[in-house]
This record gives C-alpha cells, sequence and structure tokens, in this order.
C-alpha cells in the first residue's frame, strides 16, 4: 500500500457495467458456470496492497513460478468518492453522499471469467492508481455524461461514455449501501469498458476523465 | 497469552488475559472484573483491520455438502471492516429471506509484512489465531465472482473474537475440536484437522500474488454442519484452546434502526 494513496479503508469496482459488454456476453451467461445472467452489481475488491497513485510504477505481475506473466490488461472507471457515512440511501439521495471524483486505473492479469473471485489477476500490488486528486462533487454537474479514455505511450485505445453504464451512480450508491454501510473517503469505481486494454512492460498509461483530470502511471518490468 | 479489544468502564481498552483469567491493559493496569462479566463490551479484537481474506468449501466434508467438488487451489474471497463486530454483539438477519447459516471458522491474524513466504515459514507471520462467524445468505448467491459481495460483504456479519491467542500457544491449529451451538443445541461437530488448505499453505498460495501486511485476517472456512438461523437465536461459535464466540441474531430493522 501507498502511504499517500487517495482511498480510505475501501476501494470497490464494478464489473460488467458496459452494455455493450453485456450485449456481447449475454450468449454466454445462460451457460455454465454462469447459468443465469447477473441480477445485481458485479462487485469485485482492490484490497489496500493494490492502491497506488498518480505518477507511481505499476509491478509487472509474476506467476506463481515466479516468472513474469505473459499478459496483462487495464481498465479505467471514474472513480466516486463517498463523502459522508453512507447507509440506505435511495438512488434519488445518493449524489449527496458524494464528496468528489477522481480515477481508478484497475491494472489486472485479462479478465478471462467472472465466476469466482479474481483474486489471482486483481489483488496485484500496486495495480489500482488513484488520483491524481479528488475533484468536489460540487465542480461535476452529472457524473453520467462524462467519459473514460485510456492511452498507450500516447495512442488513444479505449474511451468509455458513462451514459453506456447499465447502472448509473446514484443506482449503484444505492444498492451499495444496502449491502455495506460506506464511510467517508471509501471508493466506487463504477464502471470499466467492457474491452479492458492490453499493456506490455514499460508502457506509459494515461486514464483521462475531462474535469476529473488524467491519471499517469508506468509499467514495471522492463 | 490471549489479547482483545473491549469497552470497560467507558473507556476502550487492549487487554493482555493470561492463563488465569486475569486481565492487564495495555497501560499495566489490572482490572478487577470475570471475563463473562457484562460490564465488559467486546469489540473486534483486531486494532486496525486490513484485508480480511477468507475461504470457500475448505472442508471435505463441507463441500460435499454444497453439492460441490473440493477444490484443487484455495477459493478466495475479501470482506472489509464493515463486517466485523464482537463477541456477545448482534448480528442480522436481512428481510424476506429463506436461507442464513452461520460459518464458524479458525482465523489466522497477520503480524509481519511478507511477500513470497515460504509454507516453512508462515507461522513466523501469524501473530495469532481466533473464531470468526462468517455468515452468509444463500437467497442472494449468484456466478458472478461467487461467494458476491451481496452475499458476504454485509454489515455485522462477520462476528470475530473474543479474543486472540498467540500463535506459540496453539501448537497445532489443524488438530482442534470446532463446534457450533444455536440456542444451545449443538449443531456443527467438526475438526479443525478436516481443512483441505491450512493456514502455512494459504499464506504461501496468497503471498505469491500479494503482500500480506500486519493486521490481515485468513479465515479458514467450516466444515459440515450449518442450519439456518432466524432473529432470536443465539448462536455460539467455539474453537477448542481458541475461544468460544457468541452473536445473537437480530431483525434487520431492529439492527438498522433509525436507518431502517
Amino acid at each position: 500500500m501507498t502511504a499517500n494513496t487517495l482511498v480510505n479503508s475501501k476501494l470497490v469496482c464494478v464489473a460488467l457495467n458496459d452494455k455493450a459488454q453485456l450485449a456481447a456476453l449475454d450468449a454466454t451467461f445462460n451457460d455454465a458456470p454462469y447459468k443465469k445472467p447477473p441480477t445485481q452489481p458485479v462487485l469485485y475488491y482492490k484490497p489496500r496492497n493494490t492502491w497506488s497513485v498518480d505518477g507511481a510504477e505499476v509491478e509487472w505481475a509474476k506467476d506463481f513460478d515466479g516468472n513474469d506473466v505473459a499478459a496483462m490488461a487495464v481498465g479505467a472507471s471514474l472513480g466516486v468518492v463517498i463523502g459522508k457515512e453512507t447507509c440506505r440511501v435511495s438512488a434519488e439521495d445518493a449524489l449527496n453522499y458524494v464528496g468528489g471524483y477522481t480515477i481508478v486505473s484497475d491494472f489486472s492479469l485479462p479478465e478471462e471469467s467472472y465466476y469466482r473471485p479474481d483474486i489471482k489477476g486483481k489483488c496485484l500490488d500496486t495495480s489500482a492508481p488513484v488520483g491524481p486528486e479528488i475533484v468536489a462533487a460540487d465542480q461535476i454537474a452529472n457524473p453520467g455524461t462524462l467519459s473514460v479514455s485510456i492511452s498507450v505511450n500516447g495512442e488513444q485505445k479505449s474511451v468509455f461514455e458513462l451514459a453506456n453504464m447499465e447502472r448509473s451512480v446514484a443506482e449503484l450508491i444505492s444498492t451499495i449501501s444496502r449491502i455495506m454501510t460506506l464511510q467517508p473517503g471509501e471508493i466506487i469505481a463504477v464502471g470499466f469498458a467492457g474491452d479492458r486494454v492490453a499493456v506490455a512492460k514499460g508502457d506509459k498509461i494515461e486514464a483521462s476523465i475531462e474535469g476529473v483530470g488524467t491519471l499517469n502511471n508506468t509499467l514495471g518490468g522492463a | 497469552m490471549r489479547h482483545a479489544r473491549i469497552v470497560f468502564d467507558g473507556r476502550e481498552l487492549d487487554i493482555d488475559i493470561d492463563a488465569n483469567d486475569r486481565i492487564t491493559t495495555s497501560e499495566g493496569e489490572v482490572l478487577d472484573v470475570a471475563l463473562d462479566s457484562d460490564q465488559i463490551t467486546w469489540l473486534p479484537p483486531v486494532k486496525a483491520p486490513g484485508t480480511i481474506f477468507a475461504l470457500g468449501i475448505n472442508y471435505a466434508d463441507h463441500a460435499t455438502e454444497l453439492a460441490f467438488e473440493p477444490p484443487k487451489e484455495p477459493l478466495v474471497f475479501i470482506k472489509h471492516a464493515n463486517t466485523l463486530t464482537g463477541h456477545k454483539q448482534v448480528s442480522y438477519r436481512p428481510d424476506g429471506i429463506e436461507y442464513q447459516h452461520y460459518e464458524c471458522e479458525l482465523v489466522a491474524v497477520i503480524g509481519k509484512t511478507g511477500k513470497n513466504i515460504k509454507r516453512e515459514d508462515a507461522l513466523d507471520y501469524v501473530a495469532g489465531y481466533t473464531v470468526c462467524n462468517d455468515f452468509a445468505i444463500r437467497d442472494y448467491l449468484e456466478n458472478y465472482y461467487r461467494p458476491n459481495l451481496r452475499v458476504k460483504s454485509r454489515d455485522s456479519l462477520l462476528p470475530m473474537g473474543p479474543w486472540i491467542v498467540d500463535t506459540a500457544d496453539i501448537p497445532n491449529a489443524n488438530a482442534l475440536k470446532l463446534t457450533t451451538t444455536v440456542n444451545g443445541k449443538l449443531t456443527q461437530d467438526g475438526t479443525t484437522k478436516d481443512m483441505i488448505f491450512d493456514v502455512p499453505f494459504v499464506i504461501e498460495y496468497l503471498s505469491k500474488i500479494m503482500t500480506l501486511n500486519p493486521g490481515d485476517m485468513i479465515c479458514t472456512g467450516t466444515p459440515h454442519g450449518i442450519v439456518d438461523c432466524q432473529p432470536g437465536d443465539t448462536i455460539v461459535c467455539s474453537i477448542e484452546n481458541v475461544c468460544s464466540l457468541e452473536t445473537r441474531m437480530v431483525s434487520e430493522q431492529e439492527y438498522y434502526g433509525d436507518k431502517y
């Protein structure tokens, strides 16, 4: 864990929140092991050992034999920073509990299955840079109109319009706050483009949201 | 030695408990109170909780009970401090569900930072052991990152404690009787010897993926013998030589009060 992380106590990420990705996977959701499409937001944690900051190097992961893994990927999301204790709030009230916004990059092994918690893929040290700063909530009139882009070595690789999220920021805060009481400084990464971006050792990654900033990180291992 | 956190006489205290059940605070003050006194409010025993790792289907007989093949590698999921509560506290049953069960589990508390820890060195990284009750709500299971957060990340559904026993005082963590009672009736009767992946294995496994830090916890799964629990039930999860953890179930409305 980086000492100056912007995250307090918890970073919750939402998978499968890109409508296009859901449509593309729809045919597989009725097969094993899923058997049924998801009825609820698909959530995972990036635990504290993953938290990092703008400008930091992201470690290239090792496999269980201690060798460098063959492939890694990155997704980027709007990070919703909780401003005050949030317990069982309605979607109508949810945005009143937001203290600010930031950017979360989620470096991981390529997403292959959503069946079991992806500890091996998602819990890598330094794999969740958050930043560059927290922009006050009142600076962002409607988070649902933002767009998240990822560039690798200066070339744009991905653009995700948050209007294409299956569930909105407000809906997610409400649903999650009925599972767990959220505390100030906890962050929800509300949605990633379904197509994660492949990265290589030494790549420079920029995740940007207009009005929120640009989060810069470099892959290690080069 | 045992270590706990309590509220006593309006003060939040870190305490040590010796073999004669004598309580000494971290300031060296001896408290004149019995361990079973109602004057003690038990807090979750880990002072600065980090990442909580929990294992699913880590007992062969429980895997059969749930109609699963025993796993070839640990099934690990993550929980956070919002789920924690202490001994003799309450956990809630959500409205409108059919099946919520306890899971009595041995917990290893990490005491030292480490990465790529070898199995034979793993216990050097364990500060001690405690007991948790990793409640699950089967109605909410979905096959996405299963067991999903809606099942396993709810407020109050990970009672833990009452205390941590030093690692050195438990020479073999895989030879301990593990039992649960509901309203005094024995419903789970197992032993930690039937664990599939033991604590040293799991520490080696996790630390190949990530750095473990002091305050992280590993909840090692539960054996056969799970039953539905209702508001009003008192559940006691016990592991021999470690501790007994008592929890009272309440309704969702009683738990959340004004926020319901």
